[in-house]
Order: C-alpha cells, then structure tokens, then sequence
C-alpha cells in the first residue's frame, strides 16, 4: 500500500465507517472524525520526515523526482483512429505540495475539533467532512490532470451541503454562490484538459496522456497540436496556449480568490459554521495557488512569464483591495475573510517574480496563512458560539472578561500582520524580497508593485490592531449586557488545546522558518530554472 | 405480377438470407403477440403475468442481441430485405441499448402508484411498449426512407397511446391529444420531405450511391427544402429545438413511468436513424448546397441554450426535467457533428448514461410522489433529512445529469468534449468551438435548476412533520441500484466503453 495513497483514503474509509454505524451512536461520530485527522497528521508527519532533499529531489517537471509515487494504469480506452486514452492513478509529491500536506493534515485536525460546536445530523455533517478531506489531499497529490480534476471538483459538493445545511442565515445564497462561481471555472479548465490531453502524448507509450508532468515538456506535444508551443495556434485569433493559461489561471484565481473574482469568499465565509470556513479559508484557497504553480506555471511557463506583469498587478489589487475592505467590516468573521484576501495577494505576486526567493515566499505564505487564518477563524467561532454575535462594535473590552482567549487573540493578529518572528514575517518578507528583486533579476515586475505589497502589510496592521483595539481594550461592554457577560466564558481545554498547536506553528515557523525551507528549496529551484529555460 | 417473376427467386433468397440477420425483431414480434394473447385470454388478472412475460421476453431479445455482434462488423455492412435495413455493429449497440433501457422501463412502469391505480390494469400497456420496442428495433436500422417512415410512425402510434394511457386524467388526456396533434403534423411534414427526395432521385434507398447521384442533379434549394423537412420529421422524436414545444406539457402530462419511456429509448432511436441516415448526406462531395455540419451545430447550440435556459425557471420537477431533456439532446447533437467513430462511440456512451440516469430521476420522483405525493419542487423542502437515503441517491443521479465527478455523466461528457475536440484540431471549424463553449455553459445552467432539488431535499427546513415510511421497497432499492452504477461508470468507463 502506497502511503500516499493510504493518507488519501483514509478519510474515506472512515467516513463510511461513520455512514454504517447508526444514528445512535451519534455521539462518537466526531471522535472518529478526530481519529482519522490525527491519523492523517501522524502519516504527513511521516512522509514529511522521510521526504528526502537535494537537487535529486526537485520535481516539478522531472518524473523520476517525485517521491512517494503511486502510478497505476486506471481507465485505457482504445479511441480507434484518436489513440489509446490513457488515464493512471498517479500520485506523488515534491517539495512544493509536502509542506502543503502537513498543513493541510493539521488544519483538518483543528477543523475536526472545531467541529464540536455542530449539533444537528451528526451522521451527514462528518461524512461529507471527511469526503471533503479526501479530495483536499488529493488534489495535493494528484499528477496526473484527470485525477486532480476529479478531486478538485469533489470538493464542490460536501462544500455545498457543508455551508448550505450547517450554515448561517443566508446559507442557501453562500453555498449556491460558491458553487457556481467555483463550476464556472472549472468547467472552462475541463475543456482546456482536453485539449491538452488531445495535445500531448506520452513518449513512453505513444498515447495521449493526462500526465500533468509530461505535459510540461514541450516536446511531447505532436506537431499541429492546439496547445503545441512550436505551432502557433489560434483560437478565435488569439494565441491558443495563451487562453489555454487564462482559463486555467481564472479558474484557480476563483479559488484563490484573486480582485475581481473573490466575491463569493466573504459571504461563504461568514455563513459557513466555523470548522467549514477552517477548511475554507486553510486549505481551499491554498489549492487555487498550488494550482497556479503547479498546472498554470508548469504547462504554460512562457506565458506566463510574458503575463506576469498582469498576475502581479491582480496581486497587488487584491492586496490592497482586500486590506481596505477588511478596514471598513463591521463583522469580524468577514474582516478576516477579507483580510484573506489580502493575504492570499501576496501570494499571486510572490508567484508572478518568478524569483527563487518570491516562490518560496508564497509557499512559505500558503503554509503560514493556512495556520493562522485557520485559528482566526477558530477564535471568531468562540466568541460567536457564546453569544451568536459578532459586531466588532457589540464588544468592548473583551480582554479583562476573557483573558486567555485575548492572549490567542493578539498572537493570531499579531503574527498576521507580520510581527518578527512569526511565520507571515518570514513569508511577507521573503515574498517581497523576491518582488524587489524581480526588476533586477529578470525585470518582471516594477519596482512599485513592491513598494504596494509593503503598504499592504501596513494595512494589516492598522486594521488587526484596530479591531484590537475596539473589542478587547477598553472597560467591558457588551451589547447584550449582563447576559452576554456571563455567557463569555473564557476559553476551555478543548479550545485551548485547539489553539495551542496553531500558536506553536506560527511562532516556530517564524524562528526556524527552515522546517519549510529545506523541504521546498529544491522544488522552487527547478521550478525558477524550468521558467527561465521555457 | 408477370414481370416479377423472374425477380422473385432472388427476392425470396435475399428475404431468407436475411432472416439470420432478423432474429431480435422476430423474437419481438412472437413476444408482442404472445402478450397480446395474454392479455385477452386472461383480461384484468393478466397484469403480472404480461409484466413476467415481457421481462423475460425482453431479456431473451437483449441476449440475442449479445449473439449478433459475434455477426457484426462495422468494415462490413450488410443489408437486409432488399437494402430496407442495415445490418452493422452500430445498430446492433443501439439496439441492445434500447432493449437494456426497456428492461428497466418495464420494471418501473408497475412502481408508479397514480398509474397502477389505472381500472384496465396495465396489461396493455406492456403490450403496447413491447410493440413500440419492434419499432425503435426497426428505426435504429433503417436505411430506406420507406422503413424510416413505417418505424417512425410505428413508434409514434404507441407513444400516442402510452402518453394518454390514462385517458379518464384531464392531463394525460390533454399530453396525449397534443402529443397526436403535434406527431401527426411531424410525420405529414416528414412524409412530404421523403416524397420530393423520392421524386428528385427515384429511388428511396439513401444508401444507394444512386441515390447521391441523382440528387446532386436537383435545384440546390430544392434539395435543402427536402431535408429540412425529414430533418423536422426526425427532430420531432429528437426534440430538437425548432421542434420541441411539445416536450414540456407531454412529458408533464403523461403518467411518469411513460414520461421516462418518451424522454429515452425514442430519443436514442432516432439518434441511431440519423447515424443511418447523415452518411448518404455528408459523404457525398457533389452534395455540398446543404451543411449538414453547420445546421446541426447551429441546432445543437439553440438546443442546448434553450432547454437548459428554460428549465430554470419550472417549478415541476417532470417539467423541468423535460427541459434538461431538450438540453441534453443538444449536447449529444454536438457529438453527432464530429462524424468520427470517435464521436459514435462518445455518443453511445453518453445516450445510455444520460438514459439511466433519467429514469433513476424519474424513478425518485415517482418514489417522492408516492410517499409524499409532491410533484413540485418546493413540495420536496425538508423531505432530506425524512427520506435519506432516496434523498442521497437523487443527488447522486443529478450529480450525473449535471455532469460533474465522479460520476457516469461527466465521463460520459468528457468522451463527448474530447471527440469534438479531437475533430476541431484537424479542421478549425470554429462551429465545434461554439459548441464546445456552448456545452461548457450550459453545463453551469443545469447545475443552477438540478441543485433546486438538493436544496430543497436538504437545505430548506419545513416545521409540519411528515409520516415517514422506513420501509425499504423496491422503487428504492432500483434507485440504490442505479445509483451506484452511475458511479461506478464514472469511476470505471472501461466497462461500457469497451461494449460499444
């Protein structure tokens, strides 16, 4: 058994354990769920131990350099005068998904126990979680394009029912909002993927192949093909390979999500129940970046070098976007979802530099905004869960009458805002590094697109220590007065040890940002390299 | 009579030779009768017995199906009963594809209570759909514009019947009395349009080399005003758009089990005839006035725009999936402009996913009308968290009727995609992209009215408490059933695809 294929499974098979027991024993569902996720993080843990570096190890578009590899023929279809189609399970990892794969293992945990708070249709809410967990990791493994599409459109529907049934007042508006805007465009990429598959063959077999990684080599393509790098084609008069990028590019920039396509992220999140808007905000929007690395970058790399000037500026936008957005919220769950999308900015423009230092730096930036967006959105659940509100203004001095929770509280936005010491430092300040360097290196990207990412982290800070500020300082008033005042308990052991982990996270990836480093460098070397060679 | 005599040996040998070729139909036609028989002798008992006649008849028809492909090739086309029939791989696919669909139409025709409370009992009926099945046999065969004709219309005769069979319900007798209206006028106009080509080549035989020959000789207008017009004939059982007013109110009209009998096996006939019958058209380079490509693109674009457009605003759920129906057809017309093998094959695959699934939608909605007696979608709030596992298996079958993974539809449209696809990179025709665009689009339509019933089912509440039946009956086990094959055919295509 392949681990990998086994930290995919195991979700499910757990979850059909869930579907089988009945009804009755309801009350152990969400200790099975946590089983699973611990699980998982042990396996991850171990994959990640055992993931071997060194410039034999980079990946991206060498086959033989990913590890843990699962390939298994799957569906072989003789398509008479078209060819064999030729689809395999196939699944590996390099640098750039490992670290992704442990922080996605520990955010399900967390999400897994911030699951406590649901109460209604026990049996529903935790299979469709662990369905979700299963085409989460999945997609983080997939290499073959087939595979990771099934899995990145897997996820639509328990995200549905997550939000649509578990959710807040305007769940119904959320959850079919989300959906069609993430439909929209996946769709336009399933047309792309068959164009590619249609494009490409695979020099072993002679089949036209869903290899994600063969079809990074320009050579496999056959001569004539619509997205053959030699031929120019058109579609419609523009350049074939350049709205085969766009498609793709729009439809991660929908998950990301990136100015102008973001609007689904704020109403999701404020209606999802907090383990959904967890998962949401950790790990799914992780995917549109990876996805941006991994298929638009990796396929079309000459196109996106010529539009990286455009991935950077839609960075930018969302960096400031985002940012003053999250300034003018009222309601704390969508000032982080905002902040979100401020934060996911930094990771397009890190991306668009193309610098080995800007690569690392979005990666570093996915892992790190998954810890703390996660116990963000962690800690608004708490508050919301003790008095069903959540106006930054219906609060006032939060810190004296909950003063554990206040300690979780200015760690998360401190270490978000880009404190020293904390992961997003080390994320931010990598990521811009790579964007100064940009002009000089290979002149990508202007100067000023740096200078606005800077201005955006002072952003951050003026709107995390504002709401600090609002809700926790200050003599305690409430809006609900002595009632809510009694109903605000501080936090307990299980929100504590919920918590705990995620501080560690941050604050050790901040001191020894290395435990991400020295798994991704080789990755986000050849990738640097792969982009310049085109 | 004198001057056949010479002819007749030859005639009577080319009947007898093809009579090894016929065996299916001849099964049919003992079974249509031994039905019938059964029917009059027994009278109102008959029901289960016809119902277990027609079973295991249909099922020895599907196996003899099976026996002819070891007959088949498709580099070899044999004609049969004087070039009235074609004999190849493909029509014997298609018509173990209607017999296979027919099985499960058969078994769900006794589910639905509202028609079983029928007084004659639905012993006609299985008469009636066996005799039907002769005909879509005929029409996925025929290759002269004569037996197109004669299997259209045997066809159309039963669905009359079957559309109106409960002739006291103001509804089913209104869908049935369009229904004829609308399929008379079709079949008058298809009539017409097989008269001129007949005049214009004088020989009814389209699979003739004559027969192109002797066309590309006429007035172009001429020859497009013909086609048009058996293309109205055949769109009419296709419900195509220009041609498909009468889905709606038919399909919401007539008692559901006939409902899922008219939205399927008619539909892959008369895809299967216009396999049969294009080829005579588009291979034929002196016959270059009509583009069969571009109308059809042309149509398969309004199609799929107007069925899935329209279907969003129905608040009937059969109504609604007659619309997706409308839309459906449309997406498979985008596999019959490839003109490849590759596109037959797709759209075989796609025709029998998008088959079962209709009727596992259909089924449900017969099991909910049942239980609940909702019709509506807003009757369905809140029936989720009542009926799980029923609730579970529909959004698994619309999950499939959208598209998405994994399930049977979105290999099913994959196949379709990747078959266009394959065709536009070899010539650009930039009508394959729009469809392709088209497709993509409206695939985010359906999604928008199928999730109506998910939402429904489980994201509305409803306060008043419903009796629940915990009883696990027949209708749901064949929803389980299905089910779970749409998703095993979409986690494993290799099993039906290597079938066709």
């Amino acid at each position: 058994m392949n681990i990998l294929s086994l930290l995919i499974f195991l979700p499910v098979i757990f979850g059909a354990v869930i579907l089988l027991m009945p009804s009755a024993w309801r009350g152990a569902f969400k200790y099975i769920t946590l089983l699973a996720t611990l699980l998982q993080l042990g396996i991850s843990i171990y994959i990640y131990l055992n993931f071997k570096t060194g410039a034999a190890f980079g990946g991206i578009n060498n086959e033989s350099q990913f590890q843990f590899v699962q390939k298994l023929p799957w569906i072989g279809l003789n398509l008479g005068s078209v060819g064999r189609m030729q689809i395999d399970y196939f699944v590996g990892i390099d640098g750039i998904s490992v670290t992704l794969l442990i922080m996605t293992a520990l955010v399900m945990v967390i999400a897994a126990l911030a699951s406590w708070e649901i109460k209604s249709n026990l049996k529903g809410f935790f299979a469709l979680f662990l369905l979700l967990d299963m085409a989460v990791i999945g997609v983080f493994c997939a290499l073959d394009f087939f595979l990771f599409y099934l899995f990145y459109e897997l996820m639509l529907l328990p995200l549905y029912f997550l939000i649509g049934m578990w959710g807040g007042v305007r769940r119904e508006y959320a959850a079919i909002k989300f959906f069609l805007y993430t439909l929209f465009g996946s769709v336009f990429m399933l047309l792309v993927m068959v164009g590619l598959y249609l494009s490409v063959t695979d020099p072993a077999t002679g089949n036209h192949t869903f290899n994600i990684v063969q079809m990074m080599n320009p050579a496999n393509y056959t001569n004539g093909a619509i997205f053959s790098a030699l031929h120019q084609q058109t579609i419609m008069g523009m350049p074939a390979r350049t709205v085969g990028f766009v498609v793709l590019f729009i439809a991660f920039a929908i998950k990301v999500p990136t100015v102008p396509l973001h609007t689904w992220l704020p109403v999701a999140h404020v209606e999802a129940p907090t383990p959904v808007s967890i998962i949401l905000a950790g790990v799914l929007l992780k995917i549109g970046g990876y996805g941006i690395i991994r298929i638009c970058m990796g396929i079309f790399p000459e196109v996106a070098t010529s539009g990286a000037f455009w991935l950077g500026l839609l960075g930018v936008i969302s960096i400031l976007y985002g940012a003053l957005n999250a300034l003018a919220q009222r309601d704390l769950k969508r000032l982080i979802a905002y902040s979100s999308v401020s934060h996911m900015g930094f990771v397009l423009l890190a991306i668009a530099s193309q610098t080995a230092e800007g690569i690392s730096g979005a990666v570093m930036q996915m892992v790190s905004h998954g810890f703390l967006s996660s116990m963000l959105f962690f800690l608004v659940g708490v508050v919301y869960n003790r008095v069903h509100d959540r106006d930054i203004y219906n609060f006032r001095g939060l810190g004296s009458v909950m003063p554990k929770y206040t300690v979780f509280v200015m760690i998360a936005f401190f270490a978000s805002l880009g404190l020293p010491g904390f992961s997003a430092f080390v994320a931010e300040a990598f990521s811009l590094a790579g964007v100064f360097k940009s002009p000089t290196v290979n002149g990508l990207l202007p100067y000023w697109m740096a200078v606005c990412g800077a201005v955006g982290i002072l952003l951050s800070a003026a709107y995390f220590l504002w709401t600090l500020q609002r809700m926790f300082f200050g003599t305690p008033l409430f809006k609900g007065g002595e009632v809510w005042r009694i109903a605000l308990q501080d936090i307990n052991l299980r929100e504590t040890l919920t918590l705990v982990p995620l501080a560690i996270m941050a604050l050790v990836l901040g001191i020894m940002p290395s435990l991400v480093f020295d798994k991704i460098n080789d990755s986000v070397l050849a990738l640097v390299s792969f982009l310049q060679v085109k | 009579m004198h001057d056949l005599s010479p002819y007749l040996s030859e005639q009577l040998t080319s009947i007898w030779n093809g009579i090894p070729y016929f065996m299916p139909e001849i099964y049919l036609s003992a079974l249509f009768i031994i039905v019938l028989i059964t029917d009059l002798l027994f009278g109102k008992n008959s029901e289960k017995l016809c119902r277990i006649i027609a079973f295991t008849g249909i099922l020895l028809v599907a196996y003899k199906d099976i026996q002819q492909y070891s007959l088949a090739s498709n580099e070899e086309v044999q004609m049969l009963f004087n070039d009235m029939l074609v004999f190849n791989r493909t029509s014997v696919t298609f018509k173990l594809l209607i017999d296979c669909v027919s099985f499960l139409l058969l078994l769900y025709m006794g589910w639905d209570d509202k028609l079983s409370a029928h007084p004659k009992r639905l012993s006609d009926l299985y008469t009636i759909v066996v005799g039907s099945i002769l005909g879509l046999h005929l029409m996925c065969m025929s290759v002269n514009l004569l037996a197109i004709y004669l299997s259209i219309e045997m066809v159309s005769i039963a669905s009359y019947l079957m559309a109106a069979y409960r002739s006291e319900s103001k509804f089913s007798a209104e869908a049935g009395m369009k229904y004829v209206l609308f399929g008379a006028a079709a079949s008058a106009i298809l009539l017409y349009g097989i008269s001129l080509l007949y005049g214009f080549t004088g020989t009814l035989n389209i699979a003739l080399a004559d027969f192109g020959t002797q066309l590309a000789m006429v007035n172009t207008t001429g020859i497009a005003f013909a086609i048009v017009l058996v293309l109205v004939g055949i769109g009419f059982k296709l419900s195509f758009v220009p041609v498909h007013f009468w889905v709606p109110d038919v399909y919401e009209g007539a008692p559901t089990p006939v409902t899922a009998y008219l939205s399927t096996v008619p539909k892959i006939a008369a895809f299967a005839l216009l396999v049969n019958f294009l080829p005579s058209f588009i291979f034929y380079d002196k016959l270059a006035v009509f583009d069969f490509r571009l109308v059809l693109s042309v149509i398969g674009v309004v199609t799929m725009v107007a069925g899935n457009f329209a279907a969003v605003s129905q608040n009937n759920v059969k109504r609604m999936l007659a619309y997706s129906s409308i839309g459906h057809t449309g997406f498979a017309l985008m596999a019959i402009v490839t003109f490849s093998p590759q596109g037959l094959a797709s759209l075989i695959y796609y025709l029998a996913v998008y088959a079962l699934a209709n009727i596992a939608a259909l089924v449900l909605a017969t099991y909910f009308a049942n239980a609940t007696g909702a019709e509506k979608i807003s009757d369905y709030k809140g029936l989720g968290l009542k009926y799980p596992v029923a609730s579970v298996c529909f959004v698994i079958v619309l999950i499939s009727l959208t598209g998405l993974p994994v399930s049977a539809g979105f290999i099913g449209k994959l196949f379709v995609f990747s078959a266009v696809y394959g065709v536009y990179e070899t010539n650009h025709n930039v009508w394959l992209l729009i469809l392709l665009i088209t497709g993509a689009i409206t695939t985010v339509v359906a999604l928008f009215y199928y999730i109506k019933i998910p939402l429904n089912l489980f994201l509305k509440k409803k306060d008043s408490a419903i009796p629940v039946e915990k009883s696990l009956n027949k209708v749901l086990v064949f929803s389980i059933i299905a089910s779970l094959v749409l998703i095993l055919l979409g986690i494993f295509p290799d099993y039906l695809y290597n079938w066709i």
